[in-house]
């Protein structure tokens, strides 16, 4: 079975550099409706599952993608693999695990330069996660990153076992475990996340937060709509510092058989089948098919 | 008892039947089943027409609802004017404007047209949408009412109609397992509150949410879901002021022994559990007494 292939076991958490830690921790917890984990040298950290930390911001970090490996041996084959592909890649000190929350840790970069960690045995919390508000959220769906070299950043995440599960235009969705995708590399002039997808309960979830979001003038960027590719239904909103935060729900399963990725035209209705259009945010929106945003 | 089996039609005067057939075609989705002089005739379903506009006076509303037979529509005339409604009986004529083979028609308490309809045709053709709304069928309306207790009453001890759910004053009744097939809203003087027909998907109603907006159909309630059915819904407005839904989802009630109406409190969160708010379809006011 290919998915088994990945040493990834999914997203485990995003660090992110903030100009105002408490204010995005405010809207991570008030308005996305997370849970806020504590404090400590600086960090804000905010739960999104069972994990004791997921979401953290800071004021002076280098923002990074976390990703669980399987477990620790996945670490050494993952190691391997992205050094034999030309990747920067080292093992984290002690330290560095630990503030990663993590038993032990690779950094990595991408080839746009993009911070990844993968980490063994991240800790998790024996407390619930409940939510600061009803927004139904269940953890990490998806996570949209800015890509300057999308074949490069596409052998880099091939070297983790990643599969292409779709294009649009340049975009891909990568899979890493049976979901449709849980990364998603999108062209950009930058680096750096693109979006935080959380998985909520259904529709219903999707169109309340999209109702609170509006009632509370939160700029919408894209949505509620559904995309044809891995048919989860979405609203994207815009948090402080530019970051894109999404509730999704419904992505389509990858089958028990494999299946060659699918190309789709960089045009919105490739990115929408409902109807919407982004706005605000050029990477998520359908401009200048094949070329650069 | 008047047995009414389901709504089959509605019948809508318009000054414009060109603008009429451009809205139920392009912007609606139904297919031109028949024009004739001066009317136009609608398809949503396996039935020959469930919407049929005709040049006159857009104060002309009725809605036919289907009932057993010959014999039954005799009774329910009778039953009709025992209780001082005027009955008109439809000639053969009229009937053939209906594409049906008898009907009567009266008012009821508000002043609503009703008419009582036997043997409306259906069609071997398969309903083909002009677009791809993904309609499946002409399913419920909801009527003016100038006092929903008494026309309750009428509705639920004249007729068969059981209230599934109520919000605030406003009955929700259903003449079959469909939770609901019309609502009562209060409101001044008669008239068809809204039209409804039933998409297939959620996605249906969201391509038509985007659809409509573009082409800048003004979207009077939603993309919503009511608590009391589960349905999904977008309330437009098409010619002549008249609301029309698309739905998806409405709960059935299968077993009619165990059902009682619920109660909702007369609130926004009663009509839509997403938190839409109405703009520009007049939600009744709660009951004054």
């Amino acid at each position: 079975m290919t998915v088994a292939s990945s040493p990834l076991a999914g997203l485990a958490y995003a660090r992110i550099a903030a100009s105002d830690p408490q204010e995005s921790a405010r809207f991570a917890e008030q308005i996305v409706g997370l849970m806020r984990a504590g404090e400590s040298g600086g960090e804000i950290a905010l739960r999104v599952d069972d994990r004791s930390r997921s979401l953290i911001f800071a004021a002076a970090i280098e923002p990074s993608l976390g990703l669980e490996a399987w477990d620790e041996a996945a670490l050494d084959g993952s190691l391997s693999r992205l050094a034999k592909a030309g990747f920067s890649v080292r093992r984290a000190s002690s330290g560095e695990s630990r503030t990663r929350n993590a038993q032990a840790a690779l950094l990595a970069r991408d080839a746009t330069g993009n911070a990844i960690d993968i980490v063994a045995r991240p800790e998790r919390s024996g407390r619930r996660f409940y939510g600061a508000r009803d927004a139904g959220v269940q953890g990490f769906s998806s996570v949209g990153l800015r890509s300057t070299d999308i074949e490069g950043d596409l052998r880099f995440w091939r070297a983790l076992g990643a599969e292409a599960a779709d294009f649009v235009g340049e975009i891909a969705y990568l899979a890493i475990d049976a979901a449709h995708h849980r990364i998603a590399i999108h062209p950009s002039k930058g680096k750096g996340p693109l979006y935080l997808g959380f998985e909520v309960g259904g529709l219903d979830d999707v169109m309340r937060g999209h109702y609170f979001l509006a009632e509370r003038q939160i700029k919408i960027v894209q949505g509620p709509g559904r995309e044809p590719t891995s048919q989860q239904m979405f609203v994207r909103f815009l948090g402080p510092d530019g970051l894109v935060y999404a509730y999704a729900a419904g992505m389509a399963r990858r089958g028990d058989r494999p299946r060659s990725p699918r190309q789709f035209a960089l045009r919105a209705e490739s990115l929408c089948d409902w109807g919407s259009r982004a706005e605000g945010v050029p990477e998520l929106a359908a401009l200048n098919e094949g070329a650069l945003i | 008892m008047i047995k009414l089996e389901d709504v089959c039609y509605v019948r809508l005067g318009t000054a414009d039947l060109e603008m009429a057939e451009a809205f139920a075609t392009g912007v609606l989705g139904l297919q031109v089943a028949e024009r004739s002089r001066g009317a136009l005739y609608l398809r949503s379903d396996d039935r020959a027409h469930t919407l049929c506009y005709s040049l006159g006076d857009p104060n002309e509303q009725a809605v036919g609802f289907e009932i057993g037979d010959e014999a039954s529509l005799q009774e329910a005339a009778a039953t009709l004017e025992r209780l001082n409604h005027r009955v008109i009986l439809g000639t053969r004529e009229e009937a053939g404007k209906r594409k049906a083979k008898a009907f009567i028609a009266f008012d009821d308490p508000t002043g609503n047209r009703i008419e009582l309809v036997v043997r409306p045709e259906r069609s071997g053709k398969r309903y083909f949408p002009t677009r791809d709304c993904g309609i499946t069928g002409f399913s419920h309306v909801g009527l003016n009412s100038t006092d929903p207790v008494r026309d309750e009453a009428f509705w639920t001890q004249v007729c068969n109609a059981r209230v599934s759910d109520r919000i605030g004053d406003i009955p929700l009744m259903r003449v079959n397992a469909i939770h609901h097939t019309i609502a009562l809203v209060r409101a001044p003087k008669p008239g068809l509150q809204h039209i409804n027909h039933q998409v297939a998907s959620s996605d249906d109603v969201m391509r038509s949410y985007y659809l409509l907006s573009e082409k800048q159909v003004p979207i009077v309630f939603g993309p919503g879901r009511h608590p009391t059915s589960g349905a999904r819904f977008l309330y437009f407005k098409g010619p002549d002021g008249v609301v029309f839904e698309y739905s998806v989802g409405v709960d059935e009630i299968d077993d009619e022994s165990k059902h009682r109406p619920r109660q909702f409190g007369f609130e926004p969160t009663s009509f839509c559990m997403w938190g839409a708010k109405p703009s520009g379809l007049a939600l009744p006011n709660a009951a004054k007494d």
